[in-house]
């Protein structure tokens, strides 16, 4: 018999010994191993399914709030800033240039925000750097023109009722990832009740299935 | 969408005795698709070259001697019977690479990919490259890539699309103006458009007035001798590599040089002289 | 109760039990495969609006319209411009790889000088206040004509600006390197007097008679070249190249006729012999002949018979004969001039010869032959403002006709006659034969100044370098040259603001003669180089601006010709190859590699063959039948009378048996790892000899020798 296997066995014999828990009288033993287990069950269980996913995701502030109803009051659609371009391309959300259009370095109104819009992008001409809630990953091309102009879809089917907004809420972006919650699914249920709930390969394929008879080729939508 | 239209077959045909050899399509491909480069590139088994221009000669002693050129992008095989089943697509088993067939391109999903590179040992072609680093460009040189097509990363194959990027914004293009139709000046790829001698043709195959499928005249019944082989041009002078294994390539290849078309495949003894005077199918003539 | 071994297993499995139904297994493995697909250091280019702007590339001397691609202003491809005069849309992979260019890791990043022999940055100010005091000195003691000027080329209004600095500072010399026009011109001066060049109709010719000129290799206007050639076949118009090895221009010929290595000047005097005998010559055209066309007629009969020049050629009798008849009896026929490239070591008896081919051809100023044209006159600069020191030293004789011809000067002065040296687009530490002699001239003179893109051979031997944009960063005007039928003047527009601390050169030489003072920066009052650019080009800066180029000429230049058959009379001497080894070095010029200015991209060095590069080893083509011992693949000692180099052997049956072939333009030695310690440079295996009637180098090749290493 090797050394390792004599200690091994006199380490069991020590425990068994020791121990309360092999006592055949004493059963309390187990029972506090299962409520252990229950109390540890229940911590895991329930941080896996309430903590994780705040855990998973950290939140982050719009550089500052974007009133999306008031905006529509004035301009009364979607397509005034998110429109397609000529060559049909999407032109996502509007650079300060097109801002200009309507607004000066001089606030029209006299929110907060629309003050640090003018005073930190406007008048330094840069760029405001918006979290963008639907943006996928690179290697994917997706194309507003087919989905509006050939499938004759509205904005909202696909991004839901976001000129109702008045704020703009935290972008979540996935710690492992670096990608949108919004894309990879709000609900860790997997529950999905509207179609912005979640927009992965599987949600456009089950959606192009339904309506075209076709999950689509590799090439229609990555790059 | 995609079944309820007539299906495009993108092909290409190269004039061998245009083609210079001067590599402007191997460069224009690169900086289309955002394809790296490293310290040395001197050894042609790991260097990316999704278009890559072969050196042909006669082997005759001097001066006999005659040289040519051959472009080589992938060549979007259809497989056996032109059915899709692409010697590449046969084997992924990842399904990062499949054969569309509304447009007959073989596409390459980098971020699916594994990099088990079966792809790699079943293309007759060598159109395959396997990405063993990371792409690493000199400072501030990746201000200039595009976004039309995603870099890749260490431990994926990546290979020749038919800038299928400009498809995309082709189609867009259609799209937006309310039309159906991608006109043939709007889908070119960037080693056609580049490439000085105006050797390269790329159009639509199927397409009757597309100037790829004037000069190949494919011919749309199987081969009576193979019934694998589909779509063989019934242009004298036009042949597609490795012709006779039915991997149906789209790429086509023109010359005017017997050498040169005998380049094309291998041939055993006297096998040369049986096939070099049959274009497209005797039933078809 | 006691917490024991057991209560902790209870924990654990509860714990494990309690994660594994909770969805955090399953959703890390998804986020961790997702995090494997795209890693974050993958760089990911932003998205925009596509936009093309035009512009003109002025990497070679094509001049070709190009057309950027740019998302939300950043450029992201360079493509043809169509329609454009030049190339109408075609491109070159140099030219496509302009962008690399911008951000080259050797690009010089801002001014910098030499201390103790290592460079520092510098601000503009100090540099401009540096030179100038370092050339003031030169005025000051009443020598302005010891500063000399090397620059890439000619034309245009930036080197227009260092003649009008040098003039107005006092110094004849100004030389430019020996690019394929200033050849032509040279050849043009020489047979029809001053301020011509020649260009060649080679999209309409129907039969071309190359004498090595690489049509699809890079000569000329490249992609002009290559898209004529594109269409020949159907234009049923014939190409005979004649040059010692099987280029690529030679094998897409409908005849390639291998020649001995350096006599294409005597086939030339032989075909003309041919066609004076056989009265095949224009006798319309020949009325415009003058100086000694008697003389040359009976010179060529006497010298040039043609077995003595089928001796000399290794071309048949009887091929030399047919040839040059074929070539006669053509309706538009143009004989071509220019080894390779057409630039570097050429010779003017050469070119001469192969040209007044195409003036007893007649085809001279007719559709599809040969153009004597004017030199474009669209630039006027002011006249210079000069002192006496300006007028008594531009006065003076010029020290030298070319760079290596002012090298030997200084060579062999014990103190070097040239004080302070501007060096703007050119390379000659590198791009002419023999490098380490033109370094150990500049090593004698006392302050140069290099005005470059790039940290290069001849940047690196400088005191000061002051960095200039790239074509991409920059405005000019860009003449079309090199043989080109038509002349065209393009506007080189910035597609970018400068990535480094970078003026365009046009501002770098208003700055310096602005801190000179005096009655320099009189000669320069511009507020700044596009100012001048406006003014100097005045007569045509409406449309240039308007529509990116003007076209100065392209119908047949008007009038007839003089020729003058003087220098050719005098018979003057083949320059021979040096040494008296067994086999001949020639240079090869592979579109792939640019032989001068820039170095080659990593694009371009990319695609270079695994049989011209493997890893830094450099290949040597060699004709297996004079082979020997070597094998193929297999390593060898290259030697010249100018040096021995280890190189690989590539047999290649399309190089004549006694013929190595090396390829131009590697074995760089600057700052970018990606072009840089491959290959070798086959300029420093080959002595300059100088033409004795034209000051140029003319050493082609070398004799050499090769044995197994």
């Amino acid at each position: 018999m090797s050394e390792i296997e004599n200690k091994t066995e006199h380490g069991s014999m020590d425990g068994a010994t020791a121990g309360t828990a092999g006592d055949p009288k004493n059963d309390t033993g187990l029972g506090l191993g299962v409520i252990f287990f229950i109390v540890a069950f229940l911590i895991c269980f329930l941080s896996g399914w309430l903590l994780f996913p705040k855990l998973l995701y950290s939140k982050h502030e719009q550089p500052f709030n974007f009133d999306h109803v008031l905006h529509v009051e004035e301009t009364g659609d979607c397509e005034s800033c998110h429109y397609l371009r000529e060559d049909g391309t999407f032109s996502g959300i509007p650079k300060t240039e097109s801002c200009l259009d309507c607004h000066t370095d001089e606030p029209m109104g006299d929110t907060k925000d629309e003050a640090i819009f003018a005073a930190e992008y406007v008048a330094k001409e840069q760029e405001v750097p918006w979290y963008v809630y639907a943006r996928q990953p690179d290697c994917v091309f997706f194309s507003h023109a087919a989905h509006i102009n050939a499938a004759g879809m509205d904005c909202k089917s696909c991004h839901g009722p976001i000129e109702e907004t008045r704020t703009s809420r935290h972008y979540e972006e996935n710690r492992l990832t670096g990608y949108s919650r919004d894309i990879w699914g709000k609900n860790i249920w997997g529950i999905k009740k509207n179609p912005w709930d979640r927009m992965k390969m599987n949600d456009c394929a089950v959606c192009h299935e339904k309506e075209t008879g076709h999950k689509g080729y590799c090439f229609q939508c990555h790059k | 969408m995609i079944h309820d239209k007539k299906a495009h077959k993108y092909g290409m045909v190269i004039d061998l005795d245009k083609c210079t050899g001067c590599g402007t399509c191997a460069v224009s491909c690169m900086s289309e698709n955002n394809v790296p480069f490293k310290e040395d590139e001197s050894d042609k088994k790991d260097s990316i070259t999704w278009m890559r221009v072969y050196r042909l000669t006669n082997n005759k002693p001097f001066p006999d001697t005659e040289v040519a050129f051959l472009p080589r992008p992938c060549q979007h095989c259809g497989g056996k019977g032109d059915h899709g089943h692409s010697p590449c697509v046969s084997v992924c088993p990842a399904t990062a690479t499949d054969y569309g067939y509304d447009t007959g391109i073989v596409s390459q999903i980098y971020t699916r990919c594994f990099g088990c590179r079966y792809c790699m040992a079943a293309c007759p072609y060598h159109a395959r490259y396997f990405n063993w680093w990371d792409p690493v460009w000199p400072e501030g040189m990746e201000k200039y890539l595009s976004p039309n097509v995603s870099p890749r990363m260490r431990g994926v194959v990546e290979k020749c699309s038919f800038c299928y990027h400009r498809y995309q914004l082709a189609r867009e293009k259609a799209y937006a103006s309310g039309s159906d139709e991608i006109p043939e000046a709007d889908y070119q790829t960037a080693c056609t458009t580049a490439c000085p001698a105006g050797a390269i043709v790329f159009g639509d195959l199927n397409n009757p007035s597309h100037k790829v499928h004037q000069i190949v005249k494919p011919d749309p019944h199987p081969d009576p001798l193979n019934p694998d082989v589909v779509g063989k041009s019934r242009n004298p002078k036009v042949f597609r590599l490795l012709e006779r294994l039915g991997t149906n390539p789209k790429v086509y290849y023109m010359s005017e040089r017997e050498w040169v078309r005998k380049l094309g495949d291998h041939y055993l003894d006297g096998e040369w002289d049986k096939v070099k005077n049959v274009y497209g199918s005797a039933s078809h003539e | 109760m006691k917490v024991d071994r057991r209560s902790f297993l209870g924990l654990g499995i509860g714990a494990v039990a309690g994660i594994a139904i909770s969805p955090v297994g399953a959703k890390l493995t998804d986020d961790f495969s997702i995090w494997t697909q795209n890693w974050p250091w993958t760089p990911v280019p932003p998205d925009g609006e596509v936009s093309y702007d035009r512009t003109v590339c002025h990497l070679c001397p094509g001049a070709c319209g190009i057309s950027v691609r740019k998302i939300d202003g950043r450029p992201v491809k360079i493509e043809g411009l169509d329609p454009y005069p030049v190339n109408n849309g075609g491109v070159c992979l140099h030219g496509i790889a302009g962008l690399q260019y911008l951000y080259d890791p050797s690009r010089v990043k801002s001014p910098m000088k030499k201390v103790n022999n290592r460079f520092v940055p510098i601000s503009w100010d100090d540099a401009f206040t540096m030179v100038a005091a370092r050339l003031g000195e030169l005025r000051n003691d009443q020598n302005p004509e010891t500063l000399a000027c090397i620059s890439g080329s000619d034309q245009g209004s930036v080197p227009g600006l260092f003649k009008h600095f040098m003039a107005a500072f006092g110094s004849p010399n100004y030389l430019t390197m020996p690019d394929l026009e200033s050849w032509l011109i040279r050849t043009a001066k020489t047979l029809h007097g001053d301020a011509y060049t020649l260009g060649f109709d080679i999209d309409h010719s129907d039969f071309i008679l190359s004498f090595g000129a690489g049509l699809i290799d890079g000569w000329g206007s490249p992609v002009a070249c290559i898209q004529a050639m594109g269409t020949r076949r159907q234009r049923e118009s014939t190409l005979v190249q004649i040059e010692p090895r099987l280029s690529n221009t030679a094998a897409s010929a409908d005849r390639w006729i291998p020649i001995n290595p350096g006599t294409e000047a005597d086939l030339a005097m032989g075909m003309c012999a041919v066609l004076l005998k056989e009265n095949l010559f224009d006798p319309g055209f020949a009325q415009g002949f003058s100086g000694g066309f008697m003389r040359f007629t009976a010179m060529v009969q006497k010298e040039y018979p043609l077995d003595k020049v089928a001796g000399i050629t290794g071309i048949s009798a009887s091929d030399i004969q047919k040839t040059a008849v074929a070539f006669a009896k053509a309706k538009m026929p143009v004989a071509l001039p220019g080894k390779g490239r057409g630039e570097g070591a050429q010779n003017l008896k050469e070119f001469a010869a192969i040209h007044t081919l195409n003036c007893l051809s007649g085809n001279v100023n007719k559709q599809g032959g040969t153009f004597v044209k004017p030199l474009p006159k669209y630039l006027n600069f002011p006249d210079p403002v000069q002192d006496t020191v300006a007028l008594k030293g531009a006065g003076s004789a010029p020290l030298a006709g070319s760079v290596q011809e002012l090298v030997t000067r200084i060579d062999k002065s014990g103190e070097s006659p040239v004080k302070a040296l501007l060096v703007y687009n050119a390379n000659p530490c590198f791009a002419l034969n023999d490098p380490s002699r033109i370094r150990a001239a500049f090593e004698k003179i006392p302050f140069k100044v290099c005005v470059t893109s790039f940290m290069d051979e001849t940047a690196m031997a400088s005191d000061v370098i002051l960095p200039v944009s790239t074509f991409m960063e920059r405005m000019e005007d860009v003449p079309s040259k090199a043989g080109l039928a038509a002349t065209v003047v393009g506007l080189s527009k910035p597609m970018v603001k400068p990535v480094f601390n970078t003026r365009s050169p046009g501002d770098v030489v208003i700055g310096i003669a602005r801190a000179l003072g005096g009655d320099m920066a009189k000669s320069f009052a511009w507020n700044s180089y596009d100012a001048c650019l406006e003014q100097v080009t005045a007569r045509i800066w409406g449309p240039l601006v308007r529509k990116g180029h003007v076209v100065l000429s392209k119908n047949l230049p008007a009038g007839s010709v003089k020729t003058d058959f003087g220098f050719l009379a005098e018979n003057p001497e083949t320059v021979k190859p040096a040494g008296a080894l067994e086999f001949t070095l020639i240079p090869i010029d592979n579109f792939r590699v640019p032989p001068t200015v820039p170095a080659p991209s990593p694009f371009a060095i990319k695609i270079v063959s695994d049989r011209i590069l493997k890893g830094t080893d450099m290949f040597v083509e060699i004709n297996p039948q004079s082979a020997k011992n070597l094998k193929d693949g297999g390593f060898a000692t290259l030697t010249t009378p100018a040096g021995s180099v280890p190189v690989r052997v590539h047999f290649n049956d399309g190089i004549m048996p006694g013929v190595i072939g090396m390829v131009k333009g590697l074995g760089h030695t600057l700052d970018n790892r990606y072009v840089s310690g491959k290959g070798v440079n086959v300029n420093t295996l080959i002595s300059p000899k100088i033409e004795p009637d034209s000051g140029m180098d003319a050493a082609f090749c070398i004799k050499a020798g090769i044995s197994k290493a």
